[in-house]
């Protein structure tokens, strides 16, 4: 399920804002981004520390954890899609999960997050969900109850390059057609009823 | 109430990610395990100080549930960066054993030291002997489903068995 060892990606230019109010979980996790070749990363101890940055500062993706003193990850999304500066509204944004605390469940389904990673997880996961963000195709939806990406699923199946977790998942590239298309008689054939001999 | 909005965003990451250069996926996870596996000793030292302080809570038995469960959490974010499976799932049990007992505003150190005491044993452990420790993690997780919840309206004589 994880992505496919020889798919190549670039993440040099990339900035990534990283938030968690644990400075060791902080540092480990600024460490496996280091790993992936990410240079410029902005590490934030509170989400309102977060705030202040995304004022000033370019982001192209937020790592944030969702269990944090005062503001937490999931109010922190909310503000991202309704309230912060517009040019960072539908930044892809992956939270990392530890434990689902009862009064957090709702919140949690919708505070428009592109993926929540839940932990324990390895490090192949967390690159395998930074590609899909990246190659998310789902639109966006502003409503008075929910912004952030179309939760309504198609069966588009996984990108190019990445295994599904179904056996039967199929990318939607289905790439150039192999075989002379079939005339209007051979369809027809395929679609005509047959009488079954029993 | 409004209609909503559909529409299209385009993604900074999307554009950087092909640009040429890079690495592949295989060689990027090969990097971050190294990193990781330096961050390794000091981030398994953090845990044994949360530890600590959660033993001493167990002790003093004064500290409410809120103190247990951000402890727990504190656990689980570090462990659960290393993928350490049996430590989260310690970690866990006692995260949702402190969540329902708060909710409920109640103690139950009781539970609260045999949880802390597998973790510690689990953080003592290493990884080639614990697969005996995983019997010990499913006792912790039956003593935390044991705690139920009790709904706000539930009628009188519906007590949890604690």
């Amino acid at each position: 399920m994880s992505l496919h060892p020889d798919v190549r990606m670039n993440l040099a230019r990339s900035t990534v804002l990283l938030i968690d109010d644990n400075e060791q979980a902080l540092e480990v996790l600024s460490s496996i981004f280091r790993g992936f070749g990410v240079h410029r990363q902005v590490k934030c101890r509170s989400a309102a520390e977060a705030q202040s940055i995304l004022s000033h500062r370019e982001i192209d993706l937020i790592i944030c954890d969702t269990a944090m003193p005062d503001m937490d990850g999931y109010d922190f999304v909310r503000w991202l899609r309704r309230d912060a500066p517009a040019e960072a509204n539908f930044l892809p944004i992956i939270m990392l999960t530890g434990h689902a605390a009862r009064s957090t469940v709702e919140s949690s389904r919708d505070c428009g997050a592109n993926f929540i990673v839940s932990k324990p997880f390895t490090p192949e996961v967390l690159l395998q969900r930074i590609y899909w963000v990246a190659k998310d195709e789902r639109a966006m939806v502003r409503s008075d109850s929910y912004v952030g990406p179309d939760r309504r699923f198609r069966n588009m199946g996984p990108p190019l390059g990445v295994k599904g977790r179904r056996k039967d998942d199929l990318s939607a590239h289905i790439g150039a057609a192999k075989d002379p298309n079939m005339d209007q008689d051979e369809i027809d054939m395929l679609l005509k009823p047959q009488r079954a001999a029993l | 109430m409004s209609d909503a909005e559909v529409f299209k965003v385009k993604n900074r990451l999307a554009q950087h990610v092909v640009e040429p250069g890079g690495m592949t996926a295989g060689m990027a996870n090969t990097r971050a395990a190294r990193e990781l596996a330096a961050q390794q000793g000091k981030s398994y030292e953090a845990i044994g100080e949360t530890l600590e302080t959660l033993e001493w809570l167990c002790q003093d038995k004064s500290a409410p549930m809120d103190s247990v469960y951000d402890l727990s959490t504190s656990v689980l974010d570090i462990a659960g960066l290393f993928d350490d499976k049996l430590l989260c799932r310690a970690a866990y049990s006692l995260c949702e054993l402190a969540d329902k007992l708060r909710t409920q505003d109640r103690e139950d150190w009781a539970s609260i030291k045999v949880h802390v005491d597998g973790m510690r044993l689990i953080w003592n452990t290493e990884e080639s002997g614990r697969e005996a420790l995983s019997a010990m993690v499913d006792g912790l997780w039956a003593l935390t489903e044991r705690l139920q919840i009790v709904e706000p309206d539930a009628p009188e004589g519906e007590q949890p068995a604690a």
